[in-house]
């Protein structure tokens, strides 16, 4: 996969707070245009609130995020969330059509309905995903992998340069995992970034360059073969909570205790 | 049959009682289906009930002129005060909401207590007089419905967007509390509309029933607007009926507003009936295995 030299995220010493309460510290690191990286933890080791915070919606309160060189809340329209499938009520009234097309929402702005041009750029992305044919479906029908097929859709029908996903392969069958990965690939080629909240090492180790390995604070960010390596995999998950089959960290198996 | 439908509205108090009660269907109906995607059903009771103290006060001040006006007041003031608690409550959400509640209402039965009339008066403010209304009303209740239709038309895509996925939208940029003060706004909006017609607490019928029966016969969201607008007025007409023709023919006296509530209700319970039913029928070939 062709990555240039455009920083697209910069992590600079950034410490995240909810409130007075530290939850993340000093997470430094590069994302550049065309590049995926995985953000990998335990439960609770502040993964979802880095993408938050990427996002502008967390206070930075020591060090500084830049999104396209900008502070996070300037640069959300050139950003696309994709969020846990499972934190979306299934039962919403809603067609799989009218979620893509919630991506493009700012682009048509306020008191404006989608026109033609928007209908064909959400049918384009539904397209990405395979499952130009189920526009109009209800968003609860299709399985969990679709869904979350359709939510990646509505993210690229946003035309983002960064791309955050929140553990979107979790639970997802595998024909919506090569389908997720291949669409990811699609967007990269077009020079955007990718940023995976995973617990998955395998698939990080597919489908990312760089793994950024975080416990409430940076244990190391670097390229995946070098970071996801059994011991700082011990350091970020700690050591009885991890265990290796062999020396292959890819067959490293994250156990809760 | 058609006469026995019809014939209750030869007078003109029961023509202006119609279409008050038509007016108030669809806009309850179109804000109930966001109040029902929401789940605001609790945040709906509680504006009903904090614009009662705004209707007490508006009466006093000013009489029966000055209703609307405190109503509209006290729902504004409501309104933002549930948007910033729903966001930032210091302690559950619910509770603050109880608190607020139950604040507001017993300001309200206060302020009507001092007045000799009390009893009469109370019944009045909390469960409406529909038989009564006059043209300066209708109006007033048509263009509060125009406003709050006319807002839930022009920023229905990002209501129904933070509906569905309020992480998404915040993501995109949008001020999810924004959205929310709208919605608050509508719906307390609604309550001030109501008030002289089916008074501030038999309005949560209507801010709830006819978007809760339209999600129960239909899954798709034009189809829900369309369900609830419909069975709200089918309430409206048939409860007005009902208390006229029961009253004249019957001799049995009947709250025309409650009528219309019971009847709103009935219909509910119908549409559930519909989607059991339903939902019994041998299911096709699941989509999410093709």
């Amino acid at each position: 996969m062709g990555v240039s030299d455009e920083v697209l995220l910069r992590f600079d010493a950034a410490s995240l707070a909810y409130g007075r309460a530290r939850v993340v510290t000093d997470v430094t690191g590069e994302v550049r245009a065309g590049q995926a990286v995985a953000l990998i933890g335990p439960n609770g080791a502040g993964k979802s609130t880095l993408l938050r915070a990427v996002l502008g919606l967390v206070d930075v309160v020591g060090g500084r995020i830049e999104v396209l060189g900008r502070a996070p809340v300037r640069a959300r329209r050139d950003v696309a969330y994709v969020p846990q499938v499972d934190t979306l009520d299934a039962q919403f009234p809603v067609s799989v059509g009218q979620v893509v097309l919630m991506g493009r929402y700012r682009e048509v702005g306020w008191l404006r309905r989608p026109g033609a041009a928007d209908r064909a750029v959400a049918a384009a992305a539904l397209a990405a995903v395979g499952l130009a044919d189920r526009t109009r479906d209800r968003f609860g029908t299709l399985s969990g992998g679709q869904r979350q097929r359709v939510l990646l859709a509505r993210a690229i029908a946003q035309r983002p340069r960064l791309l955050l996903l929140d553990e979107p392969f979790n639970g997802v069958d595998a024909v919506s995992q090569q389908a997720l990965l291949d669409a990811l690939d699609g967007l990269r080629r077009d020079g955007a970034a990718v940023v995976i909240s995973t617990h998955d090492l395998a698939l990080a180790h597919v489908a990312c360059d760089e793994v950024c390995l975080l416990n409430r604070h940076q244990v190391a960010f670097g390229p995946t073969g070098a970071t996801l390596t059994p011991e700082l995999l011990r350091a970020a998950y700690g050591g009885q909570a991890l265990e290796l089959r062999g020396d292959d960290p890819t067959d490293a198996v994250i156990v809760a205790r | 049959m058609i006469s026995y439908l019809l014939d209750p509205f030869d007078s003109p108090f029961m023509q202006r009682a119609l279409v008050q009660a038509l007016l108030l269907a669809v806009i309850g109906a179109v804000v109930s289906v966001f109040v029902v995607l929401r789940r605001l059903a609790f945040v709906s009771d509680v504006l009903t009930h904090t614009v009662f103290p705004g209707v007490v006060l508006g009466f006093l001040v000013a009489g029966d002129g000055g209703i609307v006006w405190g109503a509209l007041l006290f729902a504004v003031l409501s309104a933002a005060l549930i948007t910033l608690l729903s966001a930032r409550a210091a302690v559950t959400e619910d509770a603050s909401m109880a608190i607020v509640l139950t604040g507001f209402f017993a300001v309200g039965v206060i302020l009507v207590s001092r007045r000799s009339s009390y009893t009469a008066d109370l019944t009045a403010f909390l469960f409406g007089r529909i038989l009564t209304v006059d043209t300066g009303q209708i109006v007033t209740t048509a263009v509060l419905g125009g406003v709050v239709l006319l807002t839930l038309g022009l920023l229905g895509k990002e209501l129904v967007f933070r509906a569905f996925d309020p992480t998404g939208a915040e993501a995109r940029g949008y001020r999810v509390l924004v959205l929310d003060l709208v919605l608050n706004l509508a719906v307390a909006l609604v309550v001030v509309a109501a008030v002289r017609a089916v008074g501030t607490v038999l309005v949560i019928a209507l801010l709830v029933v006819p978007g809760a029966a339209g999600r129960l016969l239909s899954d798709r969201l034009a189809g829900i607007l369309v369900a609830a607008v419909g069975v709200a007025a089918l309430a409206g007409w048939l409860g007005l009926v009902a208390s006229w023709q029961a009253s004249v023919n019957h001799g049995v006296r009947l709250a025309s507003g409650a009528t219309v509530v019971l009847v709103l209700v009935v219909l509910y319970a119908l549409a559930a009936a519909v989607a059991a039913v339903r939902s019994r029928r041998p299911a096709a070939v699941p989509q999410a295995v093709r």
